[in-house]
């Protein structure tokens, strides 16, 4: 008895040890994959030496979800937020949950990329094309392409219930004349599946379970650099876009490290950080990653942020419905 | 030490139950060794139980000498009772050599070293088990953990040591050696002892006192040869001895022992209304011309004996004793020399 | 009114108060903060809607056919084990035993991953013999079927533990007894072994349905892509989709696993009900039984079903990881250790969720050790009436999906704590009382079939030789449970070790568990990555238990659970 208490004793010290963080001069959440957001806080450090960084990495629902029970918890640890899409940031920006912050960063931005008011500013590109396995007969070039006969039962997409990027696409592609709702209705009919993220997608592809997939671009250019048998496609109807917003929230304790995260990830340094990842950057005059077209060539779809964000319940409502999703 | 007082104690384990043990007065002297008697179910183990403080009596009290040990609102826990049991099942620790298990009462008292190792050598030695201090309870038989689990009781010296049917698990033989070994053990330590059993011929061989018990209530209690000579009740007599209990015509008067003429009359008297239980034991009851008649039942060969069941002319069975061989359906004259009235 | 307590049992005073602070800190507060802000929650939004969807009774439904099914698998695959590693005369019984033991340690969603890798169009095992399916084939294990098969590979050991641990108490004059009765070995094992082993039985398919209830990983990568819902994925998914009800979605849907679970217990319950089966004095030695000719078949059956749940996964699992990049079909050109390198080397997060888990694991078993033992003997000793209220408010966290426990303990913690306005948020510490709520249930099964079994004289023998309540329980009560303690340490060690649900939501910068890590890198898209250090996490699990096998000797017989 004596004996396992004090083995208890130690363990719990031991583990403390360990474990505990102590309090940080920076908080950040990200969906950023693990690599490239200890590069992202690396290169952040480096250019703001001295500050103790910590970073939280999780897909955007997840990390929103954790977020979330801490706002209404009424204690949220973040600082700045580093996630998917400006449409989730829009809601909490109305919620009032964000601080504004005008980065003089921002006059080397297009101005579609940033928030007016200074609540958000996208840092990258990210679009959402095909990736095939190079074992499939069809090479796709079109998103019509897969409603076709030859995709029958082969293809797959992320659900927008555990994709921020997903919900995007959907929104987007639904207000593509000749695409719409009835071109998903058409991918159900066809034996499409829509489950799970953008990394579950380019694995199903990968290992041929599926042909065809809807994927964000960077994961199969970068897989097919290291032997992956797959291969990405820029649809010629367009792509749609994320662009990975950072913000701040209204709750910081640490206003000012904040707003030099926001500063340097939107500048040149930051920027040519993400370039080096395999990101589009969004800063103007940036070049693209290997693997990728020239920007100019990639036809993003247009959509209405303040309209994706209205109808965002009813979009995944009627997707799930589609695709028999629950949620 | 002291003497152990039970002061009109009762114990209820539901709520408006029946009650288990039921307003139990006794006294046991010091140095007393009395045993509990009754079948099973009487509420004996209880007893034990509230004497050892695993039980809190729902009523009355028990004092060891001048000191409470319990009533219904207070308690001493039994770990400060100084006193000892041996358990039916002899609750012997398995992860304990013998020695360890003989030498724990001593060691949780803080006891050590030579003194222990002393100590717990003599106890084995009472036992006559000294040669196995080193072997685990798992190698040894039942008489002999037995043994280990009365050493464990010798070692501390307690005022008060409780055996909860000890012997039930035990061979006849083994029992018989068992007894001698409580008897010394007795004799030895001074302890008053509290013995359970439900075996009569136990009760009698090993106890100053007998308690009889039945349905939670006490019925006599008294010497072992007090409780045969003279048993209190039809319940007390069919436990104790094995006498048969005929009911016969009440005799005048409040005479309770019975010699042959007495029984004669009582036999040859008139049929009446209120009959009387008359205890009869078998070696009382004598082969002899120009008695009573009775017709032998059956047989049963003990060596030195016969054992007869006998019926008498109004079909109440008797026991006998016979040195000659007899035959099933005979008729015998028997002399009943003396009868008890319970 | 509560009557006086009955100051003749054994229990010190403390321990009532001290076990009601246990079960009020582990289960009641957050469980009650839970539900406090789902009710709240429901006032304003109403859970009706939720409870008229279809959707939300099928995936009732689904969890529990596919929670059935899978104790169904784990109890033939388990007790089938446990039956014939103990009880007959089969080679290799240690090496089978420690084998049988490695898939609950796999964290189920990469045991889900292996099976995959092992079945669909890509695997490099049917490719080999001209088996894979073509291009595009549906993977059979994307239904109740599959799921239900996995939930059984990954328990099977719960319920292998909980009856050998019965059989091996079992006295061996019983099964003589029975002989000399005249019964065959297989009446034996029918009328006598099997009733008396019942309690071990049942306990452990109780463990393992509420288990499979409760279960993330595996639903969530098969069950997902084929529609099929269980209640915890539906939760998880209800999450992702967060919006202004959620919170009350799914304090709605925590009650109905809550629900679930209570109902299994209660089979349970009935199942043991009468059976307290005390195996009085000494338990002797396990009788053996030959299988004569049977032998070899049954020895080829074991080390088949070894074969198909252990090896095959995680071959493809250590192919995984060696491939460059995933869908690259391994060959001595393509092979590549850089994973490895990227893992040990790059890779800071590594070392911390290595020492994370491992200290978060121990300092689990061991401390829930001690609070165990205390509630154990309560539970077994004390004739109180809220023993059943207590026994089931520790079953709840452990049936509860880890999702819905850590919502709860962030709801719980996130704000500093009152009084003495600490914030334990974001540390170590949340998941520790997370881990100790979660697994609660766990630790304390065996403990209190150990109890049960214990022959109450032993400890009141030692109450008259004076010792008091903390005395007993060091020198009489935890040797002789010793063998079930130690079970529970390692059942709780690896369990904590591979756990995932509870600390994915927890972890912060710096706190993260292996199971989070593993996740992380996973779906970050670093599968190759996942596998290399899934691979790794094996490895050190069969470290620690040939560590525990080497030491085996020198500890109390039992406490390494797969030896004799």
């Amino acid at each position: 008895m004596k004996n396992l208490l004090s083995a208890f004793t130690a363990l719990v010290a031991f583990g403390m040890i360990a474990g505990t963080a102590e309090a940080a001069d920076l908080v950040l959440y990200t969906s950023q994959p693990n690599e490239d957001a200890q590069a992202t806080v690396d290169g952040f450090k480096a250019a703001n030496p001295g500050l103790d960084v910590q970073w939280v990495r999780d897909g955007t629902p997840q990390i929103m979800a954790k977020l979330n029970a801490e706002i209404q918890a009424g204690n949220p640890a973040a600082d700045v937020l580093l996630i998917a899409d400006t449409v989730t940031l829009e809601r909490m920006k109305q919620a009032g949950q964000l601080m504004a912050y005008k980065s003089p960063e921002a006059a080397n931005y297009d101005k579609a990329l940033y928030d007016a008011d200074g609540f958000y500013y996208s840092t990258k590109l990210i679009t959402t094309g095909i990736v095939y396995n190079t074992q499939a007969a069809m090479k796709p070039t079109s998103w019509a392409d897969l409603a076709k006969p030859e995709a029958k039962g082969l293809v797959t997409m992320p659900s927008p219930l555990a994709s921020g990027a997903a919900l995007i696409h959907a929104q987007t592609l639904s207000g593509v004349p000749g695409l719409g709702w009835d071109y998903y209705k058409n991918l159900k009919a066809n034996g499409a599946m829509a489950a799970g993220g953008n990394g579950a997608i380019l694995k199903s592809v990968a290992s041929g379970e599926k042909a065809y997939g809807f994927v964000v671009d960077y994961l199969p250019i970068r897989e097919k650099a290291k032997g992956a048998p797959v291969e990405f496609v820029f649809p010629k109807e367009g792509v749609s876009a994320v662009t990975e917003p950072a913000a701040i929230l209204a709750s910081t304790k640490h206003a000012e490290n904040a707003r030099k995260f926001i500063d340097y990830v939107l500048s040149q340094k930051g920027q040519e950080g993400f370039l080096k990842l395999g990101y589009i950057p969004a800063r103007n005059g940036m070049a693209v990653p290997a693997g990728f077209p020239a920007r100019e060539t990639i036809k993003v779809l247009p959509i209405n942020p303040a309209e994706a964000l209205k109808n965002s319940e009813k979009d995944v409502k009627g997707f799930a419905d589609i695709f028999g999703i629950k949620g | 030490m002291a003497k152990l007082i039970l002061n009109r104690l009762s114990k209820t384990f539901d709520l408006g139950g029946r009650a288990a043990v039921n307003d139990v007065s006794l006294t046991v002297r010091e140095g007393g060794f009395l045993a509990l008697l009754g079948p099973s179910g009487c509420g004996k183990t209880t007893v034990l139980r509230m004497i050892a403080g695993f039980e809190q009596p729902s009523d009355g009290s028990i004092l060891l000498g001048e000191r409470v040990l319990a009533d219904a609102s207070e308690m001493v826990a039994p770990e400060h009772r100084n006193m000892a049991m041996v358990f039916q099942s002899y609750a012997l620790w398995p992860h304990m050599s013998v020695a360890e298990n003989v030498g724990y009462p001593l060691k949780v008292r803080g006891i050590s070293g030579e003194k222990r190792d002393r100590k717990v050598r003599e106890a084995l030695a009472a036992v006559h088990l000294e040669t196995y201090a080193d072997r685990r309870p798992a190698d040894l038989s039942g008489g002999q953990r037995q043994r280990v689990a009365l050493a464990r009781c010798l070692v501390t010296e307690p005022d008060v040591v409780l055996l909860d049917e000890p012997l039930a698990n035990l061979d006849r033989h083994l029992r018989q050696e068992m007894e001698e070994t409580f008897r010394e053990f007795h004799a030895r330590s001074g302890a008053t002892m509290i013995y359970v059993t439900h075996d009569q011929a136990e009760a009698m061989a090993l106890a100053t006192d007998v308690a009889v018990m039945s349905e939670g209530k006490l019925l006599q209690v008294a010497t072992p040869e007090e409780i045969y000579a003279r048993p209190e009740g039809r319940l007390v007599g069919g436990l104790v001895g094995q006498g048969a209990i005929l009911s016969l015509p009440s005799p005048f008067g409040d005479r309770r022992l019975f010699d042959w003429p007495a029984m004669q009359d009582i036999l040859a008297g008139p049929a009446q209304e209120a009959r009387a239980d008359i205890l009869v034991r078998p070696q009382d009851v004598e082969i002899a011309a120009e008695g009573q008649v009775a017709t032998v039942l059956s047989v049963l060969f003990e060596g030195e004996r016969y054992a007869l069941r006998l019926a008498l002319p109004d079909g109440q069975a008797l026991r006998a004793f016979s040195r000659q061989p007899v035959k099933v359906g005979d008729r015998l004259s028997i002399v009943i020399r003396a009868a008890w009235r319970l | 009114m509560m009557r006086p307590q009955n100051r003749g049992n054994s229990q010190p005073r403390w321990l009532f108060p001290f076990v009601v602070t246990v079960i009020f800190c582990l289960s009641v507060l957050p469980l009650g903060r839970l539900a406090a802000t789902g009710i709240m929650s429901a006032f304003r939004g109403g859970a009706s809607e939720l409870l008229s969807d279809p959707g939300l009774w099928r995936s009732v439904y689904d969890t529990l056919s596919t929670s059935f099914f899978g104790m169904i698998a784990a109890v033939v695959l388990g007790g089938g084990f446990a039956l014939l590693l103990t009880l007959f005369d089969i080679r290799g019984k240690a090496l089978l035993g420690f084998l049988f033991m490695l898939p609950t340690m796999i964290p189920p969603q990469v045991t889900a991953l292996a099976w995959i890798g092992m079945t669909g169009p890509s695997s490099a095992l049917l490719k080999a013999i001209g088996l894979a399916p073509p291009l595009g084939s549906p993977q059979p294990l994307y239904s109740i079927g599959g799921i239900a098969l996995l939930y059984g590979a990954q328990n099977a050991a719960l319920v292998y533990l909980s009856l050998r641990a019965g059989l091996l108490a079992l006295p061996r004059d019983a099964v003589e007894a029975a002989r000399l009765s005249g019964a065959s070995s297989f009446q034996v094992l029918k009328d006598v072994i099997l009733p008396l082993s019942l309690p071990g039985l049942a306990a452990g398919a109780a463990i393992a349905f509420v288990s499979c209830v409760g279960n993330f990983g595996i639903p969530a990568i098969l069950g997902i892509p084929a529609g099929i819902y269980t209640l915890p994925t539906l939760i998880y998914s209800k999450f992702a989709a967060f919006g202004p009800r959620t919170f009350a979605d799914i304090s709605v849907l925590s009650g109905l696993i809550a629900i679930l679970s209570v109902i299994g217990l209660m089979v349970e319950a009935r199942v043991l009900r009468g059976r307290d089966y005390r195996v009085i004095g000494l338990s002797g030695q396990v009788a053996v039984f030959r299988l004569g000719a049977w032998r070899w078949l049954a020895e080829l059956l074991l080390w088949l079903t070894i074969f198909l749940i252990l090896a095959m996964p995680l071959i493809a699992l250590v192919a995984s990881s060696l491939a460059p990049a995933y869908g690259v079909p391994l060959s001595p050109a393509t092979v590549t250790i850089k994973a490895y390198e990227e893992i040990l080397f790059r890779q800071a997060a590594t070392r911390i969720a290595f020492t994370n888990s491992l200290s978060l694991s121990l300092a689990t078993a061991f401390g829930l050790l001690v609070v165990t033992v205390l509630t154990g003997y309560f539970l077994v000793r004390s004739k109180s009436r809220f023993v059943g209220l207590i026994s089931a408010l520790a079953e709840i966290p452990y049936a509860l999906p880890g999702i819905v426990l850590a919502v709860a303990f962030i709801l719980l913690f996130a704000a500093p704590i009152p009084v003495i306005s600490i914030s334990i948020y974001g540390t170590i510490w949340i998941i520790l009382i997370a881990y100790f709520s979660s697994f609660f249930a766990v630790s304390l099964k065996p403990v209190v079939s150990a109890f049960r079994q214990l022959d109450p004289s032993l400890e009141e023998a030692a109450r008259l030789s004076g010792a008091g309540f903390a005395r007993r329980l060091a020198d009489i009560v935890v040797p002789l449970v010793a063998p079930a303690a130690g079970a529970s340490v390692i059942l709780v060690f690896l369990i904590a070790c591979n756990e995932l649900t509870v600390s994915a939501l927890l972890w912060s910068a710096g706190t993260q568990t292996l199971g989070v890590l593993i996740y992380n890198l996973d779906d970050s898209g670093s599968f190759n990555i996942a596998a290399a250090l899934s691979v790794l996490v094996v490895i050190m699990v069969i470290a620690m238990m040939v560590v525990l096998e080497l030491m085996a000797k020198r500890l109390p017989k039992g406490v390494v659970p797969w030896r004799s």
